[in-house]
């Protein structure tokens, strides 16, 4: 097995307040591994961590992706490298098209792997055919990035990005949030679509829910800045039947 | 020393009307002078570099000479004979000089330099000098003193203007300050429709030093429509002022476009009376800089009589240690009543050292109008920056990106789709 993610002692804080605490972790290729935790635990942070935001800073503790520091790497250098976050509250950018925003993306992503940028016409087409799955059509990419989309299309639009960047790690933050039955499983089947054994998935919510479309291979229950418990995904359920009381007294 | 006022052998100094005409302008930048910082119309955008004595006027170009001074390409590709990428009839300047151009105009449209229009064409006598202000218009006066070089263009009435008219001018200054004065009278009578493309640009040395001083005298007749269009992409090191005075009479539409991004001073001023009921204006610009240029948008809008409406949305990036100022006023005359006057101001600061001055001003002297005016500055949107960035676009590009998007809405009151795809590509 190849190790994709690793995550060693890490140690890392947003201002003065330390929110990650010890956290380690190994993600192989192909594998999804379900981080679980209660509001406040630090789940978002974690994401933020792992793609360079500003203002969240490492303090101790290594993260390696495909071997190489994590750490010295630029958000966007992280994204060319295949690291995609699906955000729990993707951003309206007024004025910015869709198909504009996401054209940019795809030859970023192109022009770092050393393939020719595509032009419109092409774009176009795979927009379409990644698109159809999803319910999303010309009309929508028109539209200024997630400007007026309701929560179900937010969320479908991560997923189109997802599906037409094909990052090697996805890392799902709140998946689920704003979205009813009809629009999860869609977004379910688009993440389930990129799952070929090669490519891996960090699924972060607090609820079991999400983790009936998207079965994780390792759950991890994380409480206080770091994980308190691993398991298989009956951990999952029973994780739902106790709450997380039980588990983060346990520690 | 030579400053900005100087002897000068005129064109037309035979006409009594002329020459009187000029010396009035004289007398009146005599008086007034460079406006130091207490003139309160001034007060941001300090002209202090054209208080230079070393202003030089530019030669008349010889004829089938390339006057752009470019010994590289001399020729009919040259940077200085180049068109707009549009489709549009087009007048070339040269450092302020008439260039002639082969233009097949429709019936009812006169384009003519204007030194033959004030010799030969009445409706150019009568409105000459009749619109344009000098009182309060330091540099006004001074281009009238000066009156000599631009274009005469007159829509004959119920003329519609199949498409766009493009001034170009374009300048070339090499190691010399030039000075020179550009006067275009525009006259759309009643039912006319136009839209009028002002370019201007340079090339040559980076750092040419010069100061193009632009008048616009405007007649908008009884509903007719001009848009006027105009990019502002002088020399980093140049100064650029520019007054459109404008009238607009019933029922006639007004638009105003104004793109800067050159010049180390750059104003774009515009005064527009709305003489009658239903006469409408909207005044929008847009501006983009960085370094140490100063650019400013100035706007008066009269609104003289009933039921005459206005709007303004002028947008700004300022970056570097630049300055971006606006200035707008908004006045309703006593009897002016069911009027709507809107203003609005947003600018983008992207440094630490950027500066926005901002003078919004209503004078309402009646009653049952509708007036509002609002003013924001805020920086780039971290979250817009770290959301793009996630996806693999380079920061710089996001930067662009947003910068672009925040201008968009403004450039999408450009109604010329080809004008605009052009302004555009220039951001």
């Amino acid at each position: 097995m190849t190790p994709l993610l690793e995550i060693e002692d890490l140690h890392a804080r947003v201002g003065d307040k330390e929110i990650i605490k010890g956290f380690n972790l190994t993600i192989n290729e192909g594998e999804v591994h379900a981080v679980m935790g209660p509001n406040g635990a630090g789940k978002s942070t974690l994401s933020y961590v792992l793609t360079g935001k500003p203002g969240y800073e490492i303090t101790s503790g290594s993260v390696r992706f495909k071997g190489k520091d994590l750490t010295a790497m630029s958000t966007e250098e992280r994204a060319r490298e295949g690291i995609f976050l699906c955000m729990q509250y993707p951003v309206e950018i007024p004025g910015v098209p869709t198909a504009t925003f996401l054209k940019h993306a795809v030859n970023a992503v192109r022009k770092h792997q050393n393939l020719p940028e595509m032009d419109t016409f092409e774009f176009l087409k795979l927009v379409r055919e990644e698109g159809q799955n999803l319910g999303i059509g010309n009309e929508m990419i028109k539209r200024p990035v997630n400007v007026g989309f309701s929560g179900g299309e937010k969320k479908r639009l991560e997923t189109l990005q997802m599906s037409i960047l094909k990052p090697d790690l996805s890392i799902l933050d709140e998946a689920d949030s704003g979205l009813d039955i009809d629009a999860l499983k869609v977004v379910a089947g688009g993440v389930n679509a990129l799952r070929d054994g090669k490519r891996s998935m960090l699924v972060i919510t607090h609820y079991q829910r999400l983790l009936n479309y998207i079965v994780p291979d390792y759950v991890h229950i994380f409480a206080d800045g770091h994980i308190v418990k691993s398991g298989d995904k009956n951990l999952a359920l029973e994780l739902e039947e106790k709450g997380y009381a039980d588990f983060v007294r346990e520690k | 020393m030579p400053g900005l006022l100087q002897d000068k052998k005129f064109f037309g100094e035979d006409i009594p009307w002329l020459c009187a005409l000029r010396e009035k302008g004289a007398d009146i930048f005599r008086r007034l002078g460079v406006p130091g910082a207490k003139v309160e119309d001034w007060k941001y955008t300090k002209p202090r570099i054209l208080n230079a004595d070393d202003f030089v006027w530019p030669e008349a170009p010889a004829a089938h000479e390339c006057s752009c001074g470019c010994s590289h390409h001399n020729g009919e590709d040259c940077c200085c004979k180049q068109n707009l990428p549009l489709e549009a009839y087009q007048i070339r300047f040269e450092n302020g000089f008439w260039q002639h151009e082969h233009n097949h105009l429709p019936e009812g449209v006169t384009v003519l330099p204007l030194d033959e229009a004030i010799a030969d064409n009445e409706i150019c006598r009568r409105w000459l000098g009749k619109i344009a202000a000098m009182e309060n218009a330091p540099f006004a006066a001074l281009n009238t003193a000066y009156l000599e070089n631009g274009v005469f263009i007159c829509i004959e009435r119920g003329v519609k203007l199949d498409k766009p008219l493009a001034i170009i001018s374009h300048t070339c200054a090499g190691e010399s300050n030039l000075f020179y004065n550009l006067r275009n009278l525009i006259v759309l009578e009643n039912g006319a429709e136009a839209e009028i493309v002002e370019y201007f640009h340079y090339s040559g040395i980076e750092k040419s030093r010069y100061f193009a001083n632009i008048v616009n005298e405007v007649m908008v007749g009884k509903n007719a429509q001009l848009r006027h269009y105009k990019l502002q992409d002088e020399a980093f090191k140049a100064a650029h002022v520019s007054l459109s005075t404008v009238q607009v009479k019933a029922d006639g539409k007004y638009h105003h476009f104004c793109l800067q991004k050159g010049a180390d001073l750059g104003r774009d001023e515009v005064r527009v009376k709305l003489l009658d009921k239903g006469a409408e204006t909207r005044v929008d610009a847009a501006y983009k800089m960085s370094g140490w240029a100063t650019l400013d948008t100035t706007t008066l809008i009269e609104h003289i009589s009933p039921e005459t409406y206005s709007e303004q949305l002028v947008k700004g990036v300022v970056d570097g240690e630049a300055k971006g100022v606006f200035q707008g006023k908004i006045h309703i005359a006593p009897n002016a009543v069911h009027t709507e006057g809107r203003q609005l101001h947003k600018a983008l600061l992207l440094s630490d050292t950027a500066e926005i001055d901002c003078k919004p001003e209503l004078e309402i002297f009646a009653d049952d109008v509708k007036c509002s005016h609002g003013a924001a500055s805020g920086e780039l949107d971290e979250e817009q920056l770290f959301y793009m960035r996630s996806r693999g676009i380079d920061e710089d590009e996001a930067r662009q990106i947003l910068v672009e998007a925040f201008l968009d809405d403004v450039l999408l009151k450009v109604d010329s789709e080809s004008v605009r795809s052009w302004l555009k590509s220039k951001l």
